[in-house]
């Protein structure tokens, strides 16, 4: 993690934990907490894009993809599955994360292009029976894919949804009790779509 | 006139972004109505056109001014069914007091998950209908209730007069019901000795069927939902994945129906309710 990100980050937990004693009070997370978690679960999703760019390009070294697919895993709560549908094919393939993103590391194409649109859409969050908040965040994913002499042989454009999970954890530092915002992935719904 | 009320959204949308060269598919996806969620924002206007949320303390939050113009954009445009007369009624009818909006845990909306299951070894097409249920800290999505043509078959609805023929008259307890056999002669007729009052309970017999090992799940199919929550209206919303400006989940069919004729029709989705 660089400097920026663990700054970032230390912002966010510092604001989470500031206000979690107006929260105990409160049934429903304010706008401006939520913006808060927002930015958190837009962390975690903008770092599995990069992740996803890593592990598909040709030209990261097999160890070093390997190692990229074991940060992106845990990114996930580790029961997470990944479901699969195209145009073609209504049908859902499902895969464990691991599965999933080893699957795009040993896809047959010489070079692999993944552009991720800068358009994503975060739903509100709602609370499950057991008080943990989960939310949908989706993003639109455009993959080409290249033969040996540069033509181009394979491309989609899918949305994925992403399920996240908010829950409210407590910690022990210096003996002191600290509650802050935790969020995981969760399942995630990857569909193709019409528009390219 | 109405074709401008509703174009002009549209192309102030498209030209409101940057037209960079990539970039034509992206204005396309803030169009696009990419939730169910976030249909429901915008229905509300709790999200303006761009995608940018409207919070309580904003002077355009829920406003109706805003709603005459964002509603339209929500039903699908290509179909006749969605994009006459009855629409410009609906958008006037909820915006005439502005006190009518969708709300996630407001009740009375389903969702229709249309899947393929194995029958006794056969592809056969099942209906479950979901709704949201308030449990502990929060909510869930439920089964209400399952539509399989194998079940409905076994219940048709029967002639009335030859349901009357049907019965065991009152004082056939004094005899020990000998005459009850009569009840199990014809196995097709045999709910007619029910009170008049029943119902069959498909949720129960889906459920049968299941732990007996003769359904299996195999996909969902397509998803879709069904909103009862604006007084006198009942609207369907589907996904449409299509280019232009025009995408995601959008109002596929709108209907007008009275408060006193929508209890009937809540029974098929929530029976138990």
């Amino acid at each position: 993690m660089n400097m920026k990100k663990l700054l970032f980050a230390i912002a966010l937990a510092f604001f989470a934990l500031t206000g979690y004693q107006a929260f105990a009070q409160e049934p429903e997370i304010s706008p401006e907490r939520k913006q808060a978690i927002d930015s958190l679960a837009l962390e975690k999703v903008r770092d599995l894009s990069k992740y996803i760019k890593l592990i598909g390009a040709k030209t990261t070294p097999w160890s070093e993809a390997n190692r990229v697919i074991d940060r992106a895993e845990e990114l996930f709560a580790p029961d997470a599955e990944i479901g699969v549908s195209s145009l073609a094919k209504t049908t859902v393939d499902y895969y464990k994360v691991r599965q999933y993103l080893e699957r795009l590391m040993r896809l047959n194409y010489d070079r692999v292009e993944i552009d991720w649109y800068k358009i994503q859409y975060v739903s509100d969050l709602q609370r499950q029976p057991n008080g943990t908040y989960v939310g949908v965040i989706t993003i639109f994913q455009t993959f080409k894919g290249y033969d040996a002499e540069g033509k181009l042989v394979y491309q989609d454009t899918t949305k994925k949804d992403i399920t996240v999970y908010v829950k409210r954890k407590e910690t022990q530092i210096g003996g002191r009790l600290i509650s802050f915002w935790d969020v995981l992935l969760g399942d995630m719904r990857v569909k193709e779509t019409t528009l390219k | 006139m109405r074709f401008l009320r509703i174009i002009l959204p549209i192309v102030l949308l498209a030209l409101c972004f940057k037209v960079e060269a990539q970039l034509m598919d992206e204005r396309e996806l803030y169009a696009m109505t990419k939730q169910m969620g976030q249909f429901i924002h915008r229905f509300n206007y709790e999200e303006d056109t761009y995608g940018k949320r409207i919070y309580q303390d904003d002077a355009d939050f829920r406003s109706a001014e805003k709603r005459k113009t964002s509603l339209p954009l929500l039903f699908d445009l290509n179909s006749p069914r969605t994009n006459g007369a009855l629409r410009d009624y609906f958008v006037e009818d909820v915006t005439k007091k502005n006190n009518q909006f969708f709300e996630f845990l407001g009740g009375n909306w389903f969702s229709e998950v249309s899947a393929k299951f194995k029958w006794k070894g056969k592809d056969v097409d099942i209906s479950l209908i979901m709704s949201i249920e308030q449990e502990g800290l929060g909510s869930k999505w439920v089964i209400s209730n399952v539509f399989f043509s194998e079940f409905q078959k076994y219940f048709p609805q029967g002639e009335l007069a030859e349901r009357e023929k049907h019965f065991l008259h009152p004082m056939s307890h004094e005899l020990d019901f000998m005459n009850i056999y009569k009840v199990f002669t014809d196995p097709q007729i045999v709910e007619y000795y029910a009170s008049t009052d029943y119902t069959p309970d498909y949720l129960t017999l889906f459920f049968y069927e299941i732990k007996r090992g003769n359904l299996k799940f195999d996909h969902v199919e397509k998803v879709k939902f069904h909103v009862f929550q604006i007084n006198n209206w009942y609207f369907e919303v589907s996904w449409f994945d299509r280019s232009g400006y025009n995408s995601g989940w959008l109002i596929s069919n709108l209907v007008y129906i009275k408060e006193e004729e929508k209890d009937l029709l809540l029974k098929l989705y929530q029976p138990k309710k």
